[in-house]
C-alpha cells in the first residue's frame, strides 16, 4: 500500500510542532527535552473547550497542526491511542470505591475511546467517519494501516492523528507512558511531489531506533513516540527504510520516497 | 464494495449462549433482562447479565487475560464451533493472513474498578497481581482472540462507544480489498462493570424498569452484556453464507452525548450502505435499529428512517430482550439479523403493546414470519459515532 504524505502534526518533550522540530528531527540542532504543554485548542467554542481534556487537547493539537492547510469539513479521521484517557479513569474507579458511586456525566461521555474522535468532527463540523482504536504499544502501526486502508478505499485525504497522555500517577507503574506525545499525519494519495510511504506487514523485525541518542531516549517513552524514526526520515528529506512493531508480534515495514 | 461471506458467527447474550438459545429468544420475544443482582452495583435498573461468565477460567499463556470481559469473550468463543471453524481457516489461509478486529467500549475495565477496591491505602498502589495491559487496556481485546485462536493477521480493536463492533466489519471489507489479508474474525465483547451503569445513571440514561425501545412511554435503556464473533471471508474462495453487501459510517458532527435530533447522520449511514451495496430502499424487508429505548435517541433514528424509507418503515428493536450490548451491539444486531435471514422472520419488538406514534414506524411486538433477503442493521455511539451494515440471505 502506498500513500503519500500531505503534512505533520507533532507535540513531544521539546518537540513543539513540526515545523520547529524540523531541523531537530533531521540533526542539524540538538535536541533539548522540556516538559509538555498542551495548549487549548481554537476550533471549539468556549463551552466545549471547558469541557475537554488533555488526552482530547493533545489529539486535537496535532490533527488542528495537520490539517491547517486543508479543508477540514469532509477529511476522514483516526485516532489512535493505547490507553484512552486514563485521568478519567482514574477519576471514576475512585468514585466508585465510595458507598454512594457519583460519577460525572460529563466525565463519563468523556470516557469513551472516541472523545478526541467525537469533539473533532464537532469542531470542524465534519460528518465523514471518525473512527478510534488501539494497538496497545503498537497502536502507531495499526493506526498507519487503518488510516492508508481508509484512504484506498475512498477519495480525498486521511488524518491520522496518534496520541498518548502520560500516565498520571496510579497508573505510571502499570502502564510507564512517562512523556505526553502526539503525531497527526494527514495521509493523501501517493504521487504530486510529496513523500511516499510503502506500507508492508513483515514477520516481525526490531523496529528501527532513533540515530540521534536523546530522541531514542524518548522512542520508548510513549506508543505515539514509536513515530520518530519515520519523523527524522521525513525530516531529513531523504529515502529510506523504517521499521514499526504492529500487533500480534507482527511488523510494519515501511520504505519512504522523498 | 465485494460483499464478505458470513461463514461462521456465534451469539452470547443475556438471551442465550450460542446461536440456537439467542434465536429461540429473538423469535418467542423472550427477554433476558432482569433486576439489577450484580455484587458490586446497587442500582434500581434491569440488566442484560449472562450467565455462566464468572465460572470461565483462563489458564495457561491465557491466565493474564483473566477479567469478565475476556471471560464472556472466551465463553462465546466456545459456542457453535466457531474455534473449529477459525482453526480450519487458519490451515488454508495462514494464522498471518486473517486479522483480529474487535470492537469493545470499556474492555476489561471491572478488573480495574476490583483493582482499585484494593488498592495499598498508604501508598495508593493497585495491587502487585492487576495486569493492565491484559485486561484494562483497550488493545486486549484482539490480543486476547488473536492469542486464543492462534491468528497473527492484522489486528486492533476500534473503541467508537455503541458503534464499535459494526465498525469492524466496515474495517474487515477495506483491509481485504487492500490485500492485507485474506480473511478476518471480528466480533464485540463488553461486559457488566460499575462505569457503564453508574455513567449512564448520571446521564438520567437508565430505566428502572426492563427498556422499552419505540414505545410511547420508553424511559431509557437497559445495559447488558454480550459477545459475538464472526468469520469473514472471500466468497471466490468457495465460502457459503449470508453475506455483508453493504457498510455506511458517519458522524453527527453534533454532541457528544446526544444524537442529532434529526438524525442526519445516522440517515447518511444507512445511505451509504445501499449505495456500496447498489441496493434501493425499497429492496430492505427491515432495519434492525440501534433503538436503546431513550426518547431523543428512537426518535432521532426514526427521523432517518422516514428520511429513507418513509413514513411507516418496518423496523425493529431487540434491546428489549439483550439490553443495551454498548461496544458489543454492532455484533449483536448482526447475528440477530443472520438468525431472522435464517430463519425467515421480523423479529418481535419485545414489550411494545404501545408504538410511539411520533415515530412513524412499523415495528410491531410479535414476530412476523416471512421471507428475509435483506436487513439493515444499525449500531450508533457517543461522539456522534454512526455505522450501518447492509446483510443479504445466503
Amino acid at each position: 500500500m502506498k500513500v503519500g504524505i500531505a503534512a505533520v502534526g507533532l507535540l513531544g518533550p521539546g518537540l513543539s510542532d513540526f515545523a520547529s522540530a524540523r531541523p531537530v528531527l533531521a540533526g542539524q540542532e540538538p535536541h533539548e527535552r522540556a516538559p509538555v504543554t498542551i495548549p487549548p485548542t481554537t476550533l471549539l467554542p468556549a463551552n466545549e473547550r471547558r469541557r475537554t481534556t488533555d488526552t482530547i487537547r493533545l489529539a486535537l493539537k496535532v490533527a488542528e497542526e495537520a490539517t491547517a492547510d486543508c479543508d477540514r469539513s469532509q477529511l476522514r479521521s483516526v485516532f489512535a491511542s493505547s490507553s484512552g484517557d486514563m485521568d478519567i479513569i482514574d477519576r471514576i474507579c475512585e468514585a466508585l470505591t465510595q458507598a454512594e458511586p457519583m460519577v460525572s456525566p460529563v466525565q463519563f461521555h468523556n470516557s469513551v475511546h472516541n472523545a478526541p474522535a467525537g469533539n473533532w468532527s464537532i469542531a470542524t463540523a465534519n460528518p465523514a467517519p471518525a473512527t478510534a482504536i488501539s494497538g496497545f504499544d503498537a497502536t502507531l502501526a495499526a493506526g498507519l494501516l487503518e488510516a492508508a486502508t481508509l484512504l484506498q478505499a475512498g477519495s480525498g485525504e486521511v488524518l491520522l492523528a496518534a496520541y498518548d497522555v502520560a500516565s498520571m500517577a496510579t497508573f505510571r507503574r502499570v502502564r510507564p507512558i512517562t512523556e505526553s506525545f502526539a503525531v497527526g499525519l494527514r495521509l493523501c494519495p501517493a504521487g504530486a511531489g510529496r513523500p511516499t510511504l510503502e506500507l508492508a506487514l513483515g514477520e516481525g523485525s526490531d523496529p528501527t531506533p532513533c540515530r540521534q541518542d536523546s530522541l531514542e531516549a524518548l522512542r520508548g517513552t510513549n506508543p505515539a513516540a514509536r513515530s520518530l524514526p519515520l519523523l527524522e526520515v521525513l525530516a531529513r528529506g531523504e529515502g529510506g527504510h523504517v521499521t514499526l512493531a504492529a500487533p500480534l508480534g507482527r511488523s510494519l515495514e515501511i520504505r519512504v520516497t522523498p | 464494495m465485494n460483499p464478505l461471506v458470513i461463514s461462521a458467527h456465534t451469539l452470547t447474550s443475556a438471551t442465550g449462549t450460542g446461536r440456537q438459545a439467542n434465536a429461540d429468544a429473538l423469535h418467542k420475544g423472550y427477554s433476558g433482562l432482569r433486576a439489577c443482582d450484580l455484587d458490586s452495583v446497587r442500582l434500581d435498573t434491569h440488566i442484560g447479565r449472562v450467565a455462566g461468565v464468572e465460572a470461565i477460567v483462563l489458564t495457561d499463556h491465557l491466565a493474564p487475560f483473566q477479567c469478565r470481559n475476556h471471560q464472556l469473550a472466551e465463553l462465546g468463543l466456545r459456542q457453535d464451533g466457531f474455534i473449529e471453524a477459525v482453526e480450519i481457516a487458519r490451515e488454508r489461509y495462514g494464522a498471518g493472513r486473517i486479522a483480529v478486529l474487535m470492537g469493545t467500549s470499556t474492555s476489561g475495565i471491572a478488573a480495574t474498578e476490583q483493582a482499585y477496591h484494593r488498592r495499598d491505602l498508604a501508598t495508593g498502589d493497585l495491587p502487585p497481581d492487576y495486569d493492565y495491559q491484559h485486561t484494562q487496556n483497550m488493545f486486549s481485546l484482539a490480543d486476547f482472540i488473536g492469542t486464543r485462536l492462534g491468528l497473527r493477521g492484522p489486528a486492533m480493536v476500534v473503541s467508537t462507544a455503541c458503534s464499535s463492533s459494526a465498525k469492524v466489519f466496515a474495517d474487515a471489507e477495506r483491509f481485504i480489498a487492500a490485500g492485507l489479508c485474506d480473511a478476518a474474525v471480528v466480533g464485540g465483547v463488553d461486559s457488566l462493570c460499575g462505569m457503564t451503569l453508574h455513567g449512564f445513571n448520571a446521564l438520567q440514561l437508565v430505566a428502572p424498569e426492563p427498556c422499552r425501545p419505540l414505545h410511547a412511554e420508553r424511559a431509557g435503556i437497559s445495559i447488558g452484556e454480550a459477545a459475538g464473533f464472526f468469520l469473514l471471508e472471500r466468497p471466490d474462495n468457495g465460502a457459503a453464507g449470508p453475506r455483508l453487501i453493504g457498510h455506511g459510517e458517519s458522524s453527527d458532527a453534533h454532541h457528544m452525548s446526544a444524537p442529532h435530533p434529526e438524525g442526519l447522520g445516522a440517515a447518511r449511514a444507512m445511505e451509504q450502505a445501499l449505495t456500496r451495496a447498489q441496493r434501493s430502499a425499497g429492496a430492505i424487508d427491515y432495519v434492525l435499529m440501534h433503538a436503546t429505548a431513550t426518547p431523543a435517541n428512537d426518535r432521532s433514528e426514526a427521523r432517518a428512517l422516514a428520511r429513507l424509507f418513509g413514513a411507516k418503515s418496518r423496523a425493529t428493536g431487540t434491546k428489549g430482550l439483550t439490553g443495551h450490548t454498548l461496544g458489543a451491539a454492532g455484533a449483536v444486531g448482526v447475528a440477530q439479523a443472520l438468525a431472522s435471514l435464517e430463519r425467515g422472520f421480523v423479529p418481535a419488538t419485545a414489550g411494545l403493546d404501545h408504538l410511539d406514534p411520533e415515530l412513524e414506524l412499523d415495528a410491531r411486538g410479535a414476530a412476523e414470519e416471512r421471507d428475509i433477503r435483506h436487513v439493515l442493521v444499525n449500531a450508533f455511539g457517543f461522539g456522534g459515532n454512526n455505522c450501518s451494515l447492509l446483510l443479504e440471505a445466503a
